[in-house]
């Protein structure tokens, strides 16, 4: 049982790190990408590449890639951001379902449909993470980590004009705001940011397919960060605890047949979402921030 | 009324034209500094348009726009911003999620980075200014209510805050003070002249005649996107020509 819990809890920090990551470019930015699973999986099978062919510890392999991810991602951001946000939509979708094609056929590097298996443990510090607890304290802290640096991004005058950028494209420009280059850097960011996620993932279980890279991922992600709340700082840790626990929840249910679990699930993620968005449009997190700032209003 | 000093911002013969109507009709207008400049005309008369061309929203097809002296053609729009060409929008384009303060905050940072130059120095001149404008535009109170949840006459005194914080020396302005109640205008009004006694510079577009004659040093009319006349408002108010047209009965 233990065992299971820690388990449970690396998996809700790593799919934390993609909820605050594409929160921060879809809450604070207002960029819809469904392109987060490409980066996720970018992290994965370069950190996995680096470490399995050059034994490369887990600071290394994950910096290489975020290295990776952010040129990759810049490939999208930089055609992409100039026009408006739809063409964004649908520029993303295009190279996650090119990644897949890639991470499915490049089967020297990513090992195709069959993935890559016998990934090295983690090492940080000269010191190889085997025990699960150990992991869940890494995967906390670099959760912790990205969190703090989300946060001082969105309160400093970045975050500002990317709110501006947000709410109001036009006067963002009309302003002195560069719109281009700040999406392009939130971007980035965001993008180099889920490529440590993929890098815990990978290290984590020692083996990665792309299954867990693909459009379902994205989509998953996002749902995470509408229910939790869009452009608050934990309304995302909160929606992939919920959406993670909700399958594991339902299967202690003993009156529920297991062959249903799936469709039941999804008949709960529908009906909690337009619940969501007819009680709560901001997320769950997010009602609180919209109370807090009517009250200022009023005062 | 004083007659202006320096031309700010010099459009000549500039022309748009959208499908196949003239919106801009080789419109030429120069802006002096230290002076309200009023558009007037009927709607469609390209006084919006106009606007676009020289904050370099929309290209021209010909002529030139000049900063200074210096031809502005071109220039991707937020480095028009940033010489000191500030505008305001009809549908006044708020921030809306964000609060008042941080509207009024984020125009005064410049640039892309991640960070602010100039140190602390610069972090207490850009808070001060967020303050002081704040005051001036009565929105004190306010600075923690989001923009979308003001009230009518707060967004059009926080559209003004926003040019005024951005420090920009010559603010066009689209139909700032359409839809206020008498007592707001007033105090609106005010602003702007206090606001030009000390040193900026105003192109705004209004449609109420009453405000026009208040406010204007000068007056350029346009219709059908051609500048039919320019002059000072005694003039211009009192030809009846210009007065059938802004009326709507068409001259023949």
């Amino acid at each position: 049982m233990w065992a299971y819990i820690i388990n449970l809890a690396v998996l809700i920090s790593i799919n934390a790190i993609l909820a605050v990551t594409l929160n921060f470019i879809l809450g604070y930015a207002g960029i819809f990408s469904i392109a987060h699973a490409l980066f996720f999986g970018v992290g994965a099978y370069t950190a996995t590449f680096f470490a399995m062919k050059f034994g490369a510890g887990f600071l290394s392999a994950t910096a290489a890639g975020m290295a990776l991810a952010a040129l990759i991602s810049l490939a999208l951001a930089l055609p992409a951001l100039r026009v408006r946000g739809e063409y964004f939509v649908a520029a993303s979708l295009g190279l996650q379902m090119l990644a897949v094609t890639v991470f499915t056929e490049w089967k020297s590097v990513t090992g195709g449909i069959g993935g890559l298996t016998n990934i090295p443990p983690a090492r940080l510090f000269g010191f190889a993470v085997t025990q699960p607890e150990h992991f869940l304290l890494l995967s906390l802290a670099c959760l912790g980590l990205i969190i703090l640096v989300i946060r001082a991004l969105v309160r400093s005058s970045f975050g500002r004009s990317l709110k501006a950028i947000r709410d109001d494209e036009t006067a963002a420009w009309a302003y002195g705001k560069n719109v281009a280059v700040i999406k392009t850097t939130a971007v980035v960011v965001s993008s180099a940011l889920a490529a440590v996620a993929g890098s815990l993932y990978a290290f984590y279980l020692s083996f990665i397919n792309v299954e867990s890279f693909v459009l379902d991922t994205s989509i998953q992600v996002m749902a995470m960060v509408i229910i939790g709340g869009t452009a608050t700082l934990l309304g995302p840790v909160i929606g992939s605890v919920l959406i993670l626990l909700l399958p594991a929840g339902l299967s202690y249910l003993p009156y529920l047949p297991v062959t249903e679990i799936g469709s039941i699930q999804q008949i709960i993620y529908g009906g909690a979402m337009v619940l969501l968005m007819i009680y709560r449009p901001g997320g769950l997190w997010g009602f609180q921030d919209t109370r807090s700032s009517r009250k200022g209003g009023a005062a | 009324m004083s007659q202006g000093g320096e031309v700010l911002l010099e459009a000549s013969e500039v022309a748009k034209t959208f499908g196949g109507l003239k919106a801009v009709d080789d419109v030429s207008l120069s802006l002096k500094s230290g002076i309200i400049t009023t558009l007037v005309g009927p709607n469609g008369a390209g006084k919006t348009t106009l606007f676009n061309l020289m904050t370099g929203h929309l290209p021209p097809d010909r002529g030139q726009v000049r900063w200074l002296g210096k031809s502005i053609v071109g220039l991707p729009h937020w480095k028009i911003a940033r010489l000191g060409i500030g505008r305001s929008f009809q549908d006044l384009k708020l921030f809306a999620n964000m609060t008042v303060a941080e509207n009024i905050e984020t125009v005064t940072e410049r640039g892309a980075w991640l960070w602010q130059p100039g140190g602390r120095a610069a972090q207490k001149a850009r808070r001060d200014k967020v303050e002081a404008t704040l005051a001036a535009t009565g929105l004190g109170d306010k600075r923690n209510a989001r923009a979308v949840d003001l009230a009518y006459a707060e967004r059009k005194f926080l559209s003004l805050a926003r040019i005024m914080a951005s420090g920009a020396r010559l603010w066009l302005l689209d139909e700032p003070a359409s839809g206020l109640d008498p007592g707001s205008y007033q105090s609106f009004l005010s602003l702007l002249r206090r606001q030009v006694r000390e040193g900026v510079t105003i192109c705004i577009i209004e449609h109420n005649l009453d405000i026009v004659q208040g406010i204007s040093d000068r007056i350029a009319f346009l219709d059908q996107g051609r500048l039919l006349a320019e002059g000072d408002p005694k003039t211009i108010l009192s030809d009846p020509a210009l007065a059938a047209i802004y009326f709507g009965e068409r001259a023949v």
